[in-house]
């Protein structure tokens, strides 16, 4: 899922100064379980901006609504169905970079200002962590290195480890963190796989990386034709 | 501390009053209103202790500003 975190509180009223009456609009999947932007952290930043505002006399006012994913055409249709969106100056959305980018595509005569900071593809390690695990790189080489990632890692994205700079398990970038490469060896030991690393693997093929990328399925090619 | 019949609950309370003080930090009412004791059920005098800090606190910090700003908006 993609795991994102809140802005500074004054970047967020500075985001919205001017405005006299904004929506709070969250999105109820990933950001939503990374506790950034679901429907409680849209209650609390809500009521943080009313009281904030409130201490300055300034009148705002704020609503809120939380849709299910923003990154998706068919949800943010159903904002129309319960809020009259020209009512507002400024839409404050929750979701991450590519939900406010389709809600500001959708809305274009509209301000649609970020109230996240969008980090890393990553899993949820326990309540209240999360841990990136994928630079989403188009060319998994996953299967060869044991279920671990290199290329997120590695602090030196390889994908023909250890370098020089491993230290008993640790990187020489940071010694506080572990060293992808004998995180690697040691789960394809414990796979009895070790022969993978025997061979090194081609080069990355970095090229396959399409900036602004872009996939069409098959069986819908034609409408996009 | 730790040692809450809930095994681990009063200590995650306290982490989250932590997090709720630098809430209310942030809009600037600050966090003297909020507080959180550890007091042992049968700790009466605990209590009683816990009580005045909060009432000699809330007489220092005065009204609640933002009701404040109500009640004159209403006056008017
Ligand atoms: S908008 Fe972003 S946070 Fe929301 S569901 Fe889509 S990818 Fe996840
Ligand atoms: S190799 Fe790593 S970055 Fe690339 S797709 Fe696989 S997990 Fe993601």
């Amino acid at each position: 899922m993609i795991v994102a975190k809140r802005k500074p509180f004054n970047e967020i009223k500075e985001l919205i100064s001017g405005s006299k009456k904004i929506l709070i609009l969250g999105c109820g999947t990933c950001v939503a379980v990374c506790l950034a932007g679901g429907e409680k952290e849209v209650a609390i930043l809500a009521s943080q901006l009313k009281m904030a505002l409130g201490l300055v006399n300034e009148d705002v006012e704020i609503d809120e609504l939380t849709i299910e994913r923003q990154c998706d055409r068919e949800f943010i249709e159903e904002i129309s169905t319960k809020v009259n969106v020209d009512d507002y100056d400024l839409i404050l959305s929750t979701a991450c970079g590519a939900g406010v980018q389709l809600l500001s595509d959708v809305f274009d005569h509209k301000v649609v200002v970020p109230a996240l900071n969008t980090t890393f593809i990553g899993v949820a390690e326990g309540p209240g962590m999360w841990t990136e695990r994928c630079r989403s790189c188009s060319d998994c080489v996953l299967a060869d290195t044991g279920g671990i990632c290199p290329v997120t890692i590695c602090a030196k994205g390889l994908v023909n480890g250890p370098c020089g700079g491993t230290r008993h398990g640790k990187c020489e970038i940071d010694p506080e963190k572990d060293c992808a490469w004998t995180l690697i060896y040691n789960r394809l030991k414990k796979l009895g796989r070790l022969n993978r690393m025997e061979q090194a693997l081609p080069p990355k093929r970095y090229s396959v990386q399409q900036y602004p990328a872009k996939i069409v399925h098959e069986a819908y090619r034609r409408r996009y034709e | 501390m730790g040692d809450c019949h809930f095994l681990e609950g009063n200590l995650r309370a306290k982490e989250r009053v932590e997090y709720t003080k630098k809430l209310l930090n942030e809009i600037g009412l600050g966090e003297g209103r909020l507080e959180m004791f550890h007091i042992g059920a049968s700790d009466a005098p605990l209590f009683a202790e816990a009580v005045e800090i909060m009432t000699n606190r809330a007489k220092e910090l005065g009204p609640n500003p933002l009701k404040c700003g109500a009640e004159k908006a209403e006056a008017a």
